[in-house]
């Protein structure tokens, strides 16, 4: 499901313009949504799962306009969605939660359902859970429920908000993974700050800063923003003053420098080939803030 | 709105702290007011109907705080734990999800209390032998109990929109005594008007009569003569009150979606 927007602003009570203008164009598939703490990108999700109205601007998915009740309706029937802080009910069972959601979304014959839930339970690996109480779920837990909970009904449009923060590296790489996997013919928005994520699953990715989109485009696009401007330097003397680090490693009696800088930083420093995270540092460099 | 309030059906009536309440509340009320001989003085408590109203008079002067209090925390649960979000984004009506919210969380958080009540008519009925308390104890629960807990339902749905749970419970404590258990006299208050939800015009309206305007006390207005007719007034004002609370409840949502 394709999604656009255009000229898309929402300005919350109290005046923070939390999107501003954007024009925001996703194909099917893995899409990244990447962008720092505040950028917007909760706000922008809300706003395309229906949730949220715009303050001004227009936003078509799958050619129904979400701003009329008949277009948010036929968006949300084929939308699965997980939040960002989702919550689960601590009382129910994974199993029982799933059948509750599984009804409101209106998968009303039980054996359909039960089969349904069964074979989403295996995807996400909770199979041999299903039947524990939600409370004692660890983090990485919870969000395989919440990803089962938005694939119930077979959905078209796949809306995650940050899904990968706060799990340890193997089960967010297993998550990220089970999400590219899980987009074939289907759009699947991913949002997060962790640029590794995107790298290693998206082909088209945007990027948000302050409510403005500042960037869109296939990843190599991005990687090539840092083009010649990514050096390594290994020095014993003071940091270097010139370019942005991005890493710093001791290494012998001195520090091996990354940065980004425009020129050489240093006689010494040698030029490397970026990396997404380059792109994107490189990109928020120069953004107008 | 099925599924909703068959879940949250389930989810208040497994909550042990709910019976746990209850449980504690009853064992004061029968500790302190004559639930063990029903005999509450001007009526027979040898007839199972009068000894069946007796047994609500009692009950509801205390539980329906128990009601109230188990059930304000409902209405902003599913926000507290975040559920919400998906909730919301599912296309299945809102009104419909407020309306099985309600009738699931009232059904279950009446369901220690209705066990109470059966509980004790299935003792008179086996101790004095008149199975016809039984059939009784349902005719009272449903006339004389519950249009009030209909009512009380919803008005604790509607409070914690203004004030915490934690204030609300306070408040509706502080309501119960004020308007539907302090004497006429006293002060102006809403006690055995049909505007109270303790059900006095449906147990005398329908059943023993000989109840009604109090001329020496305020807002008398609202005390007319209890005839079986002014017995059905009462449940519709009680309906009535509910559905309005409920359509601020929604209507409020409304206004903070945007
Ligand atoms: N309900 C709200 N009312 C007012 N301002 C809000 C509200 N929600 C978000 N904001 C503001 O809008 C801006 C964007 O917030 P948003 O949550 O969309 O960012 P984000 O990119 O998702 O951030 P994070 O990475 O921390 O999740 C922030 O400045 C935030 O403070
Ligand atoms: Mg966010």
């Amino acid at each position: 499901m394709r999604i656009q927007t255009s000229k898309l602003t929402k300005v919350y009570r109290g005046k923070v313009r939390a999107i501003d203008g954007v024009d925001l164009d996703v194909p099917v598939g893995m899409y990244g949504l990447l962008g720092s703490n505040g950028a917007g990108k909760t706000t922008l999700m809300r706003i395309l799962a229906g949730l949220l109205k715009p303050t001004s601007g227009r936003v078509v998915l799958g050619g129904h306009d979400i701003t009329t009740p008949a277009g948010r309706v036929a968006v949300q029937r084929t939308l699965g969605y997980l939040p960002q802080d989702l919550g689960v009910y601590p009382d129910l069972t994974a199993r029982r939660f799933l059948d509750y959601i599984a009804l409101l979304k209106g998968l009303d014959a039980r054996s359909a359902r039960r089969r349904r839930i069964g074979e989403l339970l295996e995807v996400v690996a909770l199979g041999e859970h299903a039947d524990r109480k939600l409370r004692g779920f660890s983090g990485g837990m919870l969000r395989r429920v919440g990803i089962a909970q938005a694939l119930l009904a077979d959905p078209r449009l796949l809306i995650v908000d940050e899904p990968t923060t706060g799990l340890d590296p193997e089960e967010r790489i297993r998550f990220r993974t089970m999400l590219s996997q899980l987009a074939g013919d289907r759009t699947v928005l991913l949002s997060t700050h962790i640029v590794e994520d995107v790298a290693q699953t998206c082909r088209d990715l945007a990027v948000l800063a302050k409510g403005r989109l500042v960037f869109q485009g296939a990843t190599g696009e991005l990687v090539s923003q840092a083009a010649g401007r990514v050096w390594n330097l290994t020095t014993s003397g003071p940091a270097p003053a010139e370019g942005r680090i991005v890493a710093a490693v001791p290494e012998g009696a001195g520090t091996r420098y990354r940065l980004i800088a425009a020129a050489a930083p240093h006689p010494h420093a040698e030029p490397v080939s970026p990396t997404l995270e380059d792109g994107y540092l490189a990109l928020m460099g120069v953004a107008p803030c | 709105m099925t599924a909703t309030m068959r879940y949250e059906y389930l989810m208040q009536v497994r909550r042990p702290t709910l019976w746990l309440v209850y449980l504690l509340v009853f064992a004061v009320t029968a500790a302190t007011l004559p639930f063990w001989s029903l005999d509450l003085g001007g009526r027979d408590p040898g007839d199972p109907r009068s000894a069946m109203l007796s047994a609500a008079d009692i009950l509801i002067a205390v539980l329906p705080m128990v009601y109230g209090c188990m059930i304000a925390d409902r209405p902003g649960r599913d926000r507290a734990l975040g559920v919400d979000g998906v909730l919301s984004a599912i296309p299945a009506g809102r009104t419909g999800r407020l309306l099985g919210k309600y009738l699931g969380v009232c059904a279950a958080t009446a369901t220690p209390f209705l066990a109470i009540f059966l509980g004790r008519a299935a003792g008179y009925a086996v101790i004095e032998g008149e199975a016809a308390a039984l059939g009784w104890s349902l005719v009272v629960f449903l006339s004389v109990i519950a249009p009030g807990l209909a009512f009380l339902g919803a008005l604790a749905f509607a409070g914690p929109l203004l004030v915490p749970p934690l204030l609300f419970r306070v408040l509706f404590v502080a309501y119960w005594f004020w308007g539907n258990l302090i004497p006429v006299t006293m002060m102006p208050t809403l006690s055995h008007t049909v505007l109270s939800a303790t059900g006095e015009y449906a147990a005398r309206g329908w059943f023993e009569g000989g109840f009604g305007p109090r001329p020496e006390a305020a807002l008398d207005v609202l005390r007319p003569e209890a005839t079986p007719l002014s017995a059905a007034l009462w449940v519709g004002v009680m309906i009535a009150l509910a559905a309005a609370m409920l359509v601020l409840v929604r209507l409020h949502a409304i206004r903070s979606e945007s």
